[in-house]
């Protein structure tokens, strides 16, 4: 078993338009996806990350600070689930029917590299 | 340790299922709420900030799942982004508004607190009746109530109402144009000016609720939540203080309504007459709520439109099956309602429950005043009505005939597909 981070990529555009009811019945098709996740028992974690964008660092005495990244799309990086999975496959298969795609998210989806014992 | 196992899951399971229309009910009470504490000149900022704290819900939710009160959550988030607004705008607030904000803020119980609770079911009523102000277009009453109260989005309403999108938000935009430069107050009216008021409240709820109603077109909910949200709005009116027998009329006859919708529309999404519904389709929670109101209504000495209607929907509601319907009764209950407002449709209506009662050539007789009727002419049911009749007659085809003319007037999707299986019967 690995750990798996989906990323999820989203035009926060697209949310807004959505009208209370439709809102309601986007978070109800992911508290059932994430449930999914933990009632098998592959669940590790989600977060939303903020909307406004981070701090970038760069170089070494002196660190460089900047905000950002800006992204050069539309999409922003909204937050993210861990879970576990037997292989990438599978972790795809979890992941197809979050419904972040549903409403034209796109997400990354990459294996945590465990440490070689 | 296993009893510990089963609790958590019960606690899983009751933070991670929302009531029906959570959002868009909250939203309406959130709106009117903000819109006390800011004012109806700025009604445009309180839409925005709720429309943002649902948006956040939908963000944090997604990744968190549903905290324990989720109403709590979105009236704190709401409030708090109402007070930063406040502040970055240098918005100046009643003394009273500010005193509450804080007393709200302290005491983070806004879903539970009963006094907060009866608090919000005021606001939203001052809403109502500042939405249904006399002295804005009766289509916006209507389009306001939606959007402010109701919790429907610009794409809904004009969903609902068959009507393009820009016509609605520029119906929205003018009326809060109207409310500002009208200086319309967010409070309830007193004495004569209330009645007015309560009277266009009832004829905006009634027109919502026919709108979701008559052109029922099964696959698009929306228009069944109109129906719903007009009898919320109808029952929020009735149940309060300024709740007139009136009003318990017109909650007891859109509960009758209502609770026959299922029974309306068949599987392939094609309208079922009331004499081919199989009762046991009806709703029998609406049905009884249907009856509650009518006994209630019944207590004062007017007799209005809304409760001969109610009484003719309670005689259908009786009748366990379409042969034991009391046509007779629902008869004399027309013909007051005609006593009452002698108008084309109703004289319709009424021909419909004559030819029941005396048989189909009393009804076409009955019927021809109505052929020289102008606001009749375009009207898709009056050669329906006609075909009917000369069908029991055994003349197919002029009966055929009138249903051809009906489908050459404007009707809905599935009333229409009705009337050609009717044609098709005939030729």
């Amino acid at each position: 078993m690995a750990q798996y981070l989906l990323l999820l990529y989203n035009d926060p555009r697209e949310w807004a338009k959505m009208s209370p009811e439709e809102m309601q019945k986007a978070v109800e098709k992911f508290v059932a996806w994430r449930k999914k996740l933990q009632n098998t028992g592959v669940y590790v974690g989600s977060n939303k990350l903020a909307d406004e964008p981070g701090k970038v660092l760069r170089g070494h005495k002196p660190v460089r600070i900047t905000d950002g990244p800006y992204s050069e799309t539309k999409e922003v990086l909204g937050g993210y689930f861990l879970f576990e999975a037997a292989n990438y496959q599978e972790a795809v298969r979890l992941s197809q029917d979050c419904p972040s795609l549903e409403f034209k998210g796109t997400m990354e989806l990459r294996q945590v590299d465990a440490m070689i014992p | 340790m296993q009893g510990d196992g089963t609790n958590t899951l019960q606690g899983t399971a009751i933070a991670s299922s929302m009531i029906d229309h959570l959002f868009r009910s909250r939203a309406g009470q959130m709106v009117s709420h903000l819109t006390r504490m800011l004012g109806p000149e700025h009604l445009e900022l309180a839409e925005e900030v709720v429309q943002e704290s649902l948006l956040k819900a939908l963000q944090h939710w997604s990744y968190k799942g549903i905290p324990d009160n989720p109403a709590g959550w979105l009236f704190r988030v709401a409030r708090n982004a109402a007070l930063d607004a406040v502040r970055h705008q240098s918005l100046v607030l009643e003394k009273e508004a500010l005193v509450e904000a804080d007393y709200l803020r302290r005491n983070d119980t806004a879903a539970d607190d009963p006094r907060v609770e009866a608090g919000l079911r005021d606001d939203e009523l001052r809403m109502v009746m500042m939405c249904c102000h006399p002295t804005l277009p009766r289509e916006a009453r209507v389009a306001l109530s939606l959007k402010t109260v109701g919790g429907f989005n610009v794409r809904e309403i004009a969903r609902a109402f068959l009507a393009e999108e820009a016509t609605i938000s520029q119906r929205l935009v003018r009326a809060k144009r109207q409310i500002r430069d009208l200086n319309l107050k967010f409070e309830m009216p007193t004495g004569a000016e209330l009645s007015d008021r309560l009277q266009s409240a009832l004829q905006v709820i009634y027109l919502m609720f026919n709108e979701g109603y008559v052109a029922q077109s099964g696959e698009d909910l929306v228009r069944h939540d109109l129906c719903g949200e007009a009898l919320r709005l109808g029952k929020l009116l009735a149940d309060s203080t300024i709740g007139t027998p009136t009003s318990k009329a017109l909650v007891a006859l859109m509960a009758f309504q209502a609770a026959r919708l299922s029974a309306r529309v068949n599987a392939s999404g094609d309208l079922v007459l009331l004499q081919d519904q199989d009762p046991s389709l009806w709703d029998t929670r609406l049905t009884a709520m249907g009856f509650h109101y009518f006994a209630q209504c019944s207590e004062g000495e007017v007799i209005s439109e809304y409760h001969l209607q109610a009484a003719i929907a309670s005689v259908h509601a009786n009748a366990t099956n379409p042969k034991g319907t009391d046509w007779k009764m629902i008869l004399e209950l027309y013909d007051q309602l005609m006593a009452l407002n002698p108008s084309p449709i109703v004289a319709l209506n009424r021909v419909v429950a004559l030819s029941q009662v005396r048989g189909p050539e009393a009804g076409l007789d009955a019927l021809q005043p109505l052929l020289r009727e102008a606001s009749l002419k375009r009207y898709y049911l009056l050669p329906v009505v006609r075909g009917h009749l000369l069908c029991e007659l055994g003349d197919q085809a002029s009966a055929a005939q009138q249903f051809r003319d009906a489908l050459l007037q404007p009707c809905s999707e599935p009333e229409r597909r009705l009337i050609q299986r009717r044609l098709a019967e005939c030729t």
